[in-house]
């Protein structure tokens, strides 16, 4: 039996209260888990698909934010968005099963109901990049938040200049999407690709990625004044990748990291995403380097 | 505008029963234990009313209870929905509040209404009138001179009290006091010269009363200049026990939880609940992750949060000098001794 809570109507309540109080506070969205699809060991891509029509033509997110997944009777959680923006509320989300609530939804099948709340946060800037060159860096997991702005390029893929997608992963087991990186390629993508620990069949390259990305740097037609790179990792990456695009001449500016904390509100009230004076869920998680820079202890 | 009015001590339980009928009451009052702390009255001829002691717990608990639902929740195969609730509490009148909840009052505001806008708090606030009392002796463990919001608050009540022996001086700051004069004036009287001068003797008196020398000011210069030694922290941690307690007891300490509990197979409600960034799960990510790693970076960001992060986003350090956490925490690792490690050169 469902609790009997009183409905409560707070508009009509004495004492007033004004509608903007309420806002979008608390809502969210229902939505249906529409395919699951197994990437590697740990790692699910869950497709998610916002079940009023209206919403979901409504739902619309940039690139780098994020929404707290909702599981009935576990909680919520923060997960970057990985599908295109074009595609409003037909969410994707690459979900590695790690803790309490990823570890529920691994076990979730097609056809189960979540909630869904947000957008929340910055995203990667990719309006502002138009007629550049773009860099997508990623380390392990942060090929998933990178989908979002590598979709939105390729929408638009005239518009833009050279586009590099460098991805490094533990193994090639640990690679994720590998069935997308043909079309990727089709669509004038340069794709390089390193594990760390190369398994017998492996025939790309090995070692880290700062290894791919000074190769990159050391072509001639590098040019950092008409760069964008965006980075996402673990923090680890940031610093060496970062280092070396300084290095190379791009502007710190330009560069966009993707930080992660832990969240329970996604509003800066709960307090403990926090850098500083810096709200991850308000301000970030989309920083520019020279922000990042000036966070303390950020990465 | 603010007017000044006298209320005479006898009149103190007659304005009380009025006011306990128009408003739900809640005032500091003495538990059989023998602690003073702010409880819903029940009926006014029968209260311990006690306005000698400092009340041990803030409003906090009033304003942002331990524990909330938030929402109620109904999931089976069908689907999954999600109903906020609010509560819609009566307009509650808030009796004998010190200077340092009064400011610990307004941080919160700060905190609940920026940016976003968070419906539970500011539904109770809402509906909320304060009536302050100041501090004519400080107590041993305050220090609101330091933080700048006290022994005589001047912000943030809609009665401001002053104690003058046989009567109080009442200081009408907003439109709700303004009302509670007008609507019962036959317990106030015009103020006089003499007694308004006779309050401002008193504040000085009572500003020259604090037993604790905790320099706030000096703490805050030294870590905006990045000069408070590692070894603070390092010895800070040792001593802490990890209870959450001067988190529990602090008036301007809003870091929250969010959980779900199920109370049935298809239904639950979500809760709000008080957490504390000294316990080692506070940033701990799934996977094990944790960027505020050792229990020293805990200790650092807690002190830093008050004295250096709120200072830069507020522009006034969100300690209010009340002193519970000096109370509370039997390892000794409160702001004053932070404060006294800081300033040492």
């Amino acid at each position: 039996m469902a609790p009997q809570l009183p409905f409560i109507n707070l508009l009509a309540q004495p004492g007033g209260r004004r509608r903007q109080d309420l806002g979008s506070f608390e809502y969210s969205y229902q939505a249906e888990i529409t395919n699951v699809y197994p990437l590697t060991k740990a790692e699910k891509l869950y497709q998610l698909q916002l079940i009023d029509p209206e919403e979901r033509r409504r739902f619309s997110f940039l690139p780098g934010q994020f929404v707290m997944l909702e599981l009935p009777g576990i909680g919520e959680a923060p997960f970057s968005i990985s599908s295109s923006p074009l595609h409003h509320g037909d969410l994707e989300l690459c979900i590695r099963d790690v803790g309490n609530l990823t570890h529920f939804l691994s076990r979730m099948q097609r056809g189960a109901r979540v909630g869904i709340s947000g957008p929340f946060g910055t995203h990667f800037p990719v309006e502002n990049m138009v007629g550049q060159d773009v860099l997508l860096i990623g380390g392990g997991l942060g090929i998933v938040p990178l989908r979002a702005p590598l979709f939105a390029v390729l929408e638009n893929r005239s518009r833009y200049g050279r586009l590099d997608v460098m991805y490094g992963a533990k193994s090639p087991a640990d690679l994720l999407f590998t069935y997308q990186y043909d079309s990727w390629r089709q669509f004038d993508v340069n794709l390089a690709i390193t594990v760390d620990r190369p398994n017998r069949g492996w025939r790309g390259a090995t070692g880290l990625i700062t290894e791919l990305l000074k190769e990159r740097i050391a072509k001639a037609d590098f040019q950092p004044a008409t760069s964008f790179a965006i980075v996402c990792g673990p923090p680890v990456m940031f610093r060496f990748v970062c280092a070396l695009l300084t290095e190379a001449g791009l502007p710190m500016q330009k560069m966009f990291v993707s930080l992660e904390r832990r969240m329970h509100c996604g509003r800066g009230k709960c307090c403990r995403c926090n850098i500083g004076a810096t709200y991850i869920c308000l301000d970030g998680p989309v920083f520019d380097y020279w922000t990042v820079m000036n966070l303390k202890e950020a990465i | 505008m603010s007017s000044s009015h006298i209320l005479k001590k006898d009149h103190l339980i007659p304005l009380l029963r009025k006011l306990g009928k128009a408003y739900r009451l809640v005032a500091p009052m003495q538990n059989r234990h023998g602690d003073t702390l702010f409880a819903e009255v029940a009926s006014v001829e029968t209260m311990a009313l006690d306005l000698d002691h400092q009340p041990q717990e803030s409003l906090k608990p009033f304003l942002f209870p331990q524990q909330e639902v938030i929402a109620a929740y109904e999931a089976d195969q069908a689907g999954y929905a999600l109903h906020p609730r609010y509560a819609a509490p009566p307009p509650t009148l808030y009796f004998g509040v010190r200077s340092c909840d009064l400011a610990a009052i307004l941080y919160m505001d700060v905190i609940f209404s920026q940016r976003t806008r968070e419906p539970h708090y500011l539904g109770r606030r809402h509906n909320t009138v304060l009536v302050g009392l100041n501090c004519n002796a400080p107590f041993p463990n305050c220090f609101c001179d330091a933080t700048k919001n006290g022994p005589f608050s001047e912000l943030g009540a809609d009665l401001q009290l002053t104690d003058l022996g046989d009567r109080f001086l009442v200081t009408a700051g907003r439109a709700q006091g303004e009302t509670i004069v007008s609507r019962w004036p036959q317990f106030f009287s015009a103020a006089e010269e003499a007694e308004i001068k006779k309050q401002y003797q008193l504040y000085l008196e009572a500003r020259g009363g604090f037993q604790r020398q905790v320099h706030v000011d000096l703490a805050i210069r030294r870590l905006a200049e990045g000069m408070v030694d590692e070894a603070v922290w390092q010895q800070l941690s040792l001593r802490c026990q990890d209870c959450a307690g001067c988190a529990y007891v602090c008036p301007t300490c809003t870091c929250f939880t969010i959980v779900d509990q199920p109370r049935s197979a298809t239904s639950g409600e979500r809760l709000r609940c008080w957490d504390a960034c000294t316990f080692a799960g506070f940033t701990r990510m799934a996977g094990g992750h944790n960027p505020v790693e050792p229990k020293k970076a805990a200790i650092k960001h807690r002190f830093l949060h008050k004295l250096k992060y709120d200072v830069e986003k507020h522009g006034r350090p969100s300690c209010v000098g009340c002193g519970r956490c000096l109370d509370i925490c039997f390892g000794g690792t409160d702001i004053a001794r932070f404060v006294e490690l800081a300033s040492e050169e």
